[in-house]
């Protein structure tokens, strides 16, 4: 057993981990919850050697020990699977697996190949992985890395494993993987500690659950104990009425978008849809069933080489992401950091970007024009901080509601959501689902692309279901539910 | 240290990233008039504006290459065609007519210049440094290739923009100085000035905004050219001469300056009067390395250091925060 008492930590002036107690046990799945800045994440750093500046005490086994470095914490039995991998991609699975701690040869100073590969081999068996380990990280997808990092956990034989947000690039067949792998290891007695958002997943693997909360631990209890709204209300810190709320009602009378044999070779083959007025449309699938590239394509980032788009009725060529925004469509993309925003700008310059134009004469910006409608939207959104503070100072569920809130200056007839919510923590994300219910009251037209179930199913007043780049199925809202979404993905219409 | 000890930390080192760069010029001028009696007159000091006036000007067009991420290395080269073609037609007893050509024809093949680098860059998506390497070769052969003699003695009526003086201020300090400001008011005032910065932090986040990124990327290569223009048009004019060989390193110094002046050659952060102090940086060391009788090769050496150890202190306090 490890327990940890009165652990501090502070940077600067935040004290990022404020006297926590823990106890972990032998083959427990441990989940620990809260939003993002709860200090999850640098707890279990603490736990793992990164801060040897650490306040409390730790013990294992009852013997108290001092956590000073990350080799020491190795050492210990302690392995820390990073949230961003931190593979080498140029080097093979074994390669990265022993990294800094490769096996030594016969011949002091040199390296046994053999050696690694062996036991690469062996721990890869041990999690019921099939992989090569003389296979190179790059040609790997994100969710077999995701395992090599567990792998490379393991080859430390931890009696505690530390997963931070594991599956927030994964599928759900990944997933189901993961847990699998999850459960051989309690079985073999070692404690895995699982820092998640998906609360789903938290509740279907979880032993016990902890929630943290401004530093602080709000509570410990056993799985059963819990129920969703209990567990968020103590991460957020208020009640919450709903996590999906789905007031506004589409009569579904105007057409706001018709799209017929929309193709592009590679990417996504004849897609046929309608989306009208005051409607949010569902469009679920496993990762790299297109539904990105379909929203690339229709927000003219990738045009789609065939097929037909009209809006409102006109038949339209969306060949630019410019001529795209001229026609009033608007694009919250996947990828927040890389796509949504320019991080070393201002929060402020970062939200007013894409509508300038209307509040500028003769290319000059008024920027006292700018500045109250900046003000605006970032109290509509409660982002708190300053205008001028660089956008990449927020939490990510901050970032995103910038990259929402950007386009909702002079908001599009047509909004297209890239899983607006992946990543990000349930106060936040309950503001998203808020604002998209709010939108489509008002009128918007809006494709909700996500791979979250519960979020489709909650939000959509229609789903379609996409697979291999062709939509398969369609649901109406009381027809969608998790079974035949499923399926659906996975190839078959119910 | 307690908390109040490392914010206040925090302010220096801020204020130091903000404003180190005025601190750096004015220590190597105050280093500068201490060790050298020559340094200090005022009539150096002007002469120090005039000699920095074009690499300045030149400097400012490359910043708004540097700002979208981009870089262009053509402009020496590209100065050498606009100056010969404004000397043809500002020999000795030329007409009025002519005299006009002279003034008009360097700005307008240093926008066709930068016409053609951007078209290439943003119509092609060809990588901006090769291109501008290869145009740096190309117009430098064009250049050579048409007349490798240089004309001299140029009309009096065509020297006075670099020769004359407003007051104490030589006029190419002026040129420099309006140059600046209206690149001042475009990249801080204007919808282009913001789009050049998204496209320069954040290319994709650019697209995905919905912002014509390829002509923005090609506006900066056509203003780069602009600058080389009327770079062009004072330098001739100021040596009264033009030569195929003019603007050899013109491109290093600019970009020099540039990015003594804390821009990020990775695009998105990066001033006009920063980037005017990086200039006069550079030009202060050289004209007082040179008052202090340090050779010509050691200069370059002190330069050269100078530069890397100015890039290297901004990145440091840069990761301080």
């Amino acid at each position: 057993m490890i327990s940890l008492n009165n652990i501090r930590k502070n940077f600067a002036a935040i004290q990022a981990v404020d006297g926590v107690d823990l106890e972990i046990f032998p083959g427990e799945v441990h989940a620990l919850v809260g939003e993002n800045g709860a200090g999850k994440s640098t707890l279990m750093r603490v736990l793992a050697g990164f801060y040897p500046d650490y306040e409390g005490s730790i013990s294992i086994e009852g013997k108290p020990v001092k956590v000073a470095s990350v080799r020491m914490a190795k050492r210990m039995g302690i392995a820390l699977v990073h949230q961003e991998l931190s593979l080498v991609p140029e080097l093979t699975i074994a390669e990265n697996i022993f990294l800094g701690d490769e096996p030594a040869a016969t011949v002091p100073g040199f390296i046994s190949r053999r050696k690694a590969l062996e036991q690469a081999d062996k721990l890869l068996q041990e999690i019921g992985v099939n992989l090569d380990p003389r296979k190179k990280i790059s040609q790997l997808s994100v969710a077999y890395r995701q395992l090599v990092e567990i792998a490379k956990g393991l080859s430390v034989k931890p009696r505690v494993l530390i997963l931070d947000e594991p599956t927030s690039s994964l599928t759900a067949p990944e997933i189901k993987d993961l847990f699998r792998v999850i459960r051989k290891l309690t079985a073999m007695n070692t404690a895995v500690i699982y820092i998640s958002h998906k609360l789903d997943e938290v509740f279907e693997i979880a032993d016990r659950i902890t929630v943290m909360r401004d530093g602080k631990k709000i509570a410990t209890e056993p799985k059963d104990k819990w129920d969703e709204k209990r567990l968020i209300s103590a991460m957020v810190g208020r009640e919450f009425s709903s996590l999906f709320p789905h007031s506004h009602a589409c009569d579904g009378k105007e057409l706001a978008m018709e799209v017929s044999g929309l193709s592009r070779p590679g990417a996504f083959q004849n897609v046929s849809f309608q989306l009208h007025r005051g409607e949010v449309l569902g469009i679920y699938g496993l990762m790299g069933a297109g539904r990105t590239e379909l929203s690339e394509a229709l927000f003219g980032l990738k045009p789609a080489t065939s097929g037909e788009v009209k809006i409102f009725g006109k038949a339209v060529k969306i060949k630019s992401s410019w001529a795209a925004k001229s026609l009033g469509l608007a694009l919250v993309p996947e990828d927040r950091r890389g796509r949504g925003l320019v991080l070393m700008h201002s929060i402020g310059n970062n939200l007013s970007l894409p509508t300038l134009k209307y509040f500028s004469a003769l290319g000059f910006v008024k920027r006292a024009q700018e500045k109250t409608e900046i003000l605006k939207v970032m109290k509509e959104f409660e982002i708190q901080a300053e205008p001028s503070a660089p956008v990449e100072t927020l939490s990510g569920g901050n970032q995103q509601k910038v990259v929402i809130g950007k386009w909702l200056i002079r908001p599009p007839r047509i909004l297209i959501l890239d899983e607006p919510t992946r990543g990000i923590d349930v106060g936040a994300k309950a503001e998203v689902h808020a604002a998209i219910d709010r939108l489509a009251a008002k009128g918007m037209a809006i494709i909700l692309i996500s791979s979250e179930l519960p979020e489709v199913l909650g939000m959509s007043d229609r789903v379609l279901v996409m697979r291999e780049g062709e939509l398969v199925c369609e649901y109406s809202r009381p027809e969608a539910n998790p079974e035949n979404l499923g399926a659906a993905a996975a190839g078959v219409c119910i | 240290m307690t908390e109040k000890k490392i914010q206040d930390w925090r302010k220096i080192i801020v204020a130091l990233r903000e404003y180190g760069i005025y601190f750096a010029l004015a220590a190597v001028v105050i280093a500068f008039s201490i060790l050298s009696p020559e340094f200090r007159t005022p009539e150096n000091i002007l002469l120090i504006l005039l000699q920095v006036s074009v690499i300045g000007i030149l400097a400012i067009g490359e910043l708004f290459t540097i700002l979208t991420a981009g870089i262009d290395l053509s402009v020496g080269s590209l100065l050498a065609i606009a100056g010969m073609f404004s000397a043809l037609f500002a020999q000795q007893d030329s007409p009025q007519l002519s005299l006009a050509l002279a003034f008009l024809l360097p700005v307008v093949i240093g926008v066709l210049g930068g016409l053609l680098n951007g078209s290439v860059i943003a119509g092609a998506g060809v990588n901006p440094l090769i291109v501008t390497l290869g145009t740096l070769t190309a117009f430098r052969g064009f250049v050579v290739w048409y007349r490798v003699n240089p004309i001299y003695n140029l009309a009096p009526g065509y020297r006075w923009i670099g020769q004359s003086s407003l007051g104490p201020l030589p006029l190419p300090v002026l040129v420099l100085i309006a140059v600046a400001a209206l690149a001042g008011i475009a990249l801080n005032y204007t919808r282009f000035g913001r789009y050049v910065y998204a496209v320069g932090g954040n290319e994709q986040a650019a697209l995905a905004a919905g912002i014509n990124v390829k002509l923005i990327k090609l506006a900066v290569y056509v203003v780069s050219g602009l600058c080389v223009g009327i770079g062009a048009l004072v330098f001739t004019s100021r040596l009264g001469a033009a030569q195929a060989i003019s603007g050899e390193g013109f491109n290093l110094q600019a970009i020099a300056a540039v990015v003594v002046g804390g821009a990020s050659l990775f695009g998105g952060r990066g001033t006009v009067s920063k980037t005017l102090v990086g200039a006069l940086i550079i030009g202060t060391l050289f004209n007082g390395l040179v008052m202090l009788n340090v050779s010509s090769p050691v200069q370059q050496m002190v330069i050269g250091g100078i530069i890397i150890g100015a890039v290297w202190l901004d990145g440091v306090l840069r990761k301080k925060m």
